[in-house]
């Protein structure tokens, strides 16, 4: 029983980490920018719903009516920064791990070091769960499950279904060719990074639902969140999702069975062993690269 | 006296200038306050000059420095402060413990196949994160709440401060010299090699899983033994304070501010940084300072990639100007600050001229080729200049090559002896490059077994197929970029079947790129060549190998005709020197000319092979060539 529940609950968290690495993995695989500072949106995201969840008392849900734009205009900012210096890939990483560490400083500044935790009486949804049976699940990873599964799909059409989805298909395959055919990459990147963003400010309010805050931990995600972009494939929307789940359902399963010390361990030779197997990554189908 | 001994002979000057101070400098009154801060800088000094010799020199970036730091710090910690072992006997085991901790990473991490540098980033970056979990979670390793370092005794009547001063330096003095030995040797050029183009290095004959592991192994161990010292300077050791993401976080830092591609620019970059983060802790700005240092990698990456040490050497004396305006100034007027900040200003003053001026260089005059001279030829068509046909020197049995349901290349057998000039033609799709992969090894046959001079290749690495004698151009060529033409051409064979200098390999590349005609250009870099003089580099680069056989895969493709009669008139020189070539191609009307045989591929398949007219007049070849309709 207990592994049955380690498995359903590792896989909802895992929506979690999806939710997380699918912007990451959309601009890594069409812009071509390796974006660490998507760790910095999510991270003010989180503390944007704390702050106007804590300062306001409304509920933490409401706050992505004023979060989700913003962080849309900021993820666009972003892309058009990335956009004017024309950065190979790999110095996009060095350039967004800079804008990183000034975002966790400065959010260390605003909002301090320490641990931060939004209220019982301002979040009524740290505290539920639903069960069925003998199973618990508790509010917050059912809510981070369903919205990744929602922007999974919502991603996944517009890329395959619409014209834009196409025409950022093409600029992932090749840019100047896509140019040629009448593509307008600026304006298309700007509008995925601002999608991009908005996803950051979903996934920071659903982590501040169930967990404290601070600045530091937007390196912990470094690990596992970049685990599942590169396990479902740089670019793959599903592939994401499902590398997501699977490594949720891996640490939990491993925590349950042997302990938590060993999850990161079988975590990253699982990684490890996947990247020798299959190189492109466990789900990659060939959607957008 | 090249730079490179002046280099070294001013490193050892300022070696003996700080081990001087080190051991003198509290009888003269020198405040302690400096040796404290000198020995700051020099743990940075070490850990930048370590990180760079793989992920400056070869280009590996490495997120992961914290790794060693932690283990080597750990290492003394915990053995001396809870297990009474002696400090002495914890450095080389630190040493030992990180070389095989970087030992195990690159042998895993270069055996990916898929390995590019952003998975090693983030794969690196991994590392440290499992390591502080280990620590933190097994909280027996150090007690839970970190572990003070007693100091151990130091020798004679050294006053604690001047003990890590001195220990610290000589790690240090350690690290560049190795780094600098590493630029100045062998695996320098290898590593450059890798850096620019890590496949092509492979072809020519570079060992480069070797040389990775090599500098991973190397700067693993020097980071380690910083990490132990380290471990003395801070006095208590947290799981924080070693395996943070501050270190790499500095590391890189540092190594982009300086200049990666040569071992001063890290010692600059760490001298800059630390410098600058002790002043602004000293005016209570430390929450700026992860700001700034986001800010500078930023904007340094954007604005000038190469780093430091590139632009101070095209502007040394204005750098030096400005430090000397700012620092006196500031000094004479003594209205703010003390010694250290007017310091720190003339450093930055002269970083920001440097970086400012340093763009502005005068622009290097390109040689222009001189129009190739088509009189020569008919003197060297004398047809008994050509060697004549000897033994089988590669032999292709039933070769096949598949690409999961895709048939490459299907039962193909071919001997190629020596003093052959072979033409490899075929429609676009009909399996020429592959098979040109598979006899330099890029690809490995999935049935079947290719001898190169009676050895079995199938099992080989490239880099083994170039020693035993096999040498290719690619069809867009690949040059090294950071190096000259001449540099290109030596390094090749300096990793040839005879090891050799960089020094022995310079005269001889000469000779070579004189084959080519493109002797006049070798002290140019490849991004001022034009498409022709590119193939010719790749070429003289291929020949520098000592190959008994070539392969010249497109080499004449979209060429103008002055430019084909003059790649010809090198195919035929090389020939007649004994090189036995393989030439890719589809210009039939040249292949006729200087062809020995030719050998004609279709779908996978052999299709003819034979004199060149009879193969041109085979009914087959020329339907698979022009279609069905055609008539000859």
């Amino acid at each position: 029983m207990n592994v049955v529940q380690a498995t359903l609950s590792g896989a909802l968290i895992g929506g979690l980490y999806a939710l997380m690495a699918i912007g990451l993995s959309v601009t890594w695989g069409v812009l071509r920018v390796i974006n660490l500072a998507h760790f910095g949106l999510i991270l003010i995201g989180a503390y944007l719903t704390f702050q106007l969840a804590t300062s306001w008392g409304i509920d933490p849900l409401l706050t992505l009516v004023v979060t989700v734009p913003a962080m849309f205009v900021a993820g666009a900012v972003l892309q058009w920064i990335f956009d004017r210096l024309a950065l190979t890939e790999f110095n996009s990483l060095l350039v967004s791990f800079g804008l990183l560490i000034i975002t966790i400083q400065v959010a260390s500044n605003v909002w301090s070091a320490d641990f931060q935790r939004m209220d019982a009486t301002v979040n009524p949804y740290a505290t539920e769960s639903v069960s069925i049976g003998r199973l618990v699940f508790p509010v917050t990873t059912l809510l981070a499950f369903v919205l990744a599964g929602l922007v999974v799909l919502g991603v996944h059409l517009v890329l395959r279904r619409t014209f834009a989805g196409r025409a950022l298909r093409a600029i992932a395959q090749d840019r100047a060719v896509a140019g040629a055919f009448g593509v307008d990459h600026r304006r298309l990147s700007l509008l995925l990074g601002g999608a991009v963003g908005a996803t950051a400010a979903l996934a920071g309010a659903v982590f501040s639902l169930s967990n404290a805050l601070t600045p530091e931990t937007a390196y912990e995600w470094f690990g596992i969140v970049f685990a599942v972009v590169i396990l479902g494939g740089i670019g793959e929307v599903v592939g994401t999702f499902a590398a997501g789940v699977l490594v949720g359902v891996l640490s939990g399963v491993v925590s349950v069975v042997w302990s938590p010390a060993t999850a990161p361990f079988v975590l990253f030779s699982a990684i490890i062993l996947a990247l020798l197997l299959r190189p492109r990554g466990l789900f990659a189908m060939g959607a957008v690269r | 006296m090249t730079a490179g001994v002046r280099g070294a002979v001013v490193l050892l000057v300022v070696l003996f200038g700080l081990l001087a101070l080190g051991v003198f400098g509290p009888d003269l009154d020198f405040p302690s306050f400096y040796l404290v801060l000198l020995g700051t800088v020099f743990f940075w000094i070490a850990q930048t000059s370590s990180w760079n010799l793989l992920s400056g020199y070869a280009g590996y970036f490495s997120f992961g420095q914290a790794a060693y730091v932690g283990v080597g710090a750990y290492c003394t910690a915990v053995l001396t402060g809870r297990h009474g072992v002696s400090f002495y006997w914890t450095v080389p085991l630190a040493a030992v413990l990180c070389g095989l901790l970087a030992l195990g990473i690159g042998a895993v991490a270069f055996r990916l196949g898929s390995l590019r540098g952003e998975i090693f980033a983030l794969l690196t970056l991994a590392v440290p994160f499992i390591l502080s979990a280990f620590a933190r979670i097994n909280g027996d390793i150090d007690g839970g709440q970190g572990t003070i370092v007693p100091p151990p005794e130091a020798p004679g009547d050294m006053d604690f401060q001047q003990f890590q001063y001195l220990l610290a330096l000589i790690v240090a003095a350690l690290a560049v010299g190795v780094s600098y030995l590493v630029q100045h040797s062998r695996a320098g050029s290898a590593l450059t090699a890798i850096h620019d183009d890590e496949d092509v290095a492979e072809v020519l004959g570079v060992p480069t899983f070797r040389y990775k592991i090599l500098a991973i192994v190397a700067g693993g161990m020097l980071g380690g033994v910083a990490g132990s010292v380290y471990a003395l300077q801070i006095g208590f050791v947290t799981v924080e304070s070693v395996f943070g993401l501050t270190i790499p976080l500095f590391v890189i830092v540092m190594a982009v501010l300086g200049g990666r591609g040569h071992w001063l620019g890290p010692v600059l970059g760490a001298v800059l940084i630390v410098v600058l983060q002790d002043r602004l802790s000293s005016y209570g700005l430390d929450s700026w300072n992860a700001i700034f240092l986001g800010a500078i990698l930023a904007i340094l990456v954007a604005a000038a990639p190469a780093g430091l040490y590139a632009r101070l050497k095209a502007r040394p004396w204005v750098a030096l100007i400005a430090f000397v305006v700012v620092c006196g100034v500031l000094a004479i007027v003594n209205l703010w600050g003390e010694e250290l900040d007017w310091i720190l200003a003339g450093l930055l003053a002269a970083a920001a001229a440097a970086i400012v001026l340093g763009t502005r260089r005068k622009p290097v005059p390109v040689p222009q080729q001189a129009a190739p001279e088509p009189a020569v030829s008919t003197v060297e068509d004398e047809p008994d200049d050509v060697p004549p046909v000897g033994d089988v020197v590669v032999e292709c049995r039933n070769v096949a090559k598949h690409f999961g349901g895709v048939r490459a290349l299907e039962d193909v057998s071919l001997d190629i002896r020596t003093g052959e000039l072979i033409g490899l033609i075929g429609p676009n799709g009909s399996g020429k490059t592959t098979l040109v992969n598979l006899l330099s090894g890029t690809f490995r046959p999935t049935q079947g077994e290719i001898r190169v001079g009676g050895r079995d290749i199938t099992r080989l690495a490239p880099h083994q197929i170039a020693h035993v004698g096999v040498a290719r151009t690619y069809q867009i060529p690949k040059p090294f970029a950071s190096m000259t033409v001449r540099d290109n051409v030596a390094t090749a064979i300096m990793f040839g079947r005879e090891p050799m200098s960089l020094r022995a390999a310079r005269p001889l590349a000469e000779e070579h790129l004189a084959t080519v005609s493109l002797d006049h250009l070798a002290d140019s870099y490849p991004a001022s060549l034009n498409l022709h003089q590119r193939q010719l580099l790749e070429t003289a680069r291929a020949i520098a190998s000592g190959p008994k056989v070539l392969l010249l895969d497109e080499a004449l493709a979209g060429l103008n005709p002055a430019e084909l009669d003059n790649a010809v008139r090198v195919v035929r020189r090389i020939h007649r020197s004994g090189i036995t070539i393989v030439i890719v191609e589809h210009l039939l009307r040249v292949l006729n000319q200087v062809c020995t045989r030719i050998v004609v591929l279709d779908r996978g398949t052999k299709l003819a092979d034979g004199e060149p007219r009879t193969v041109m007049s085979d009914p087959d070849v020329v339907r698979a060539y022009l279609g069905r309709q055609a008539h000859v």
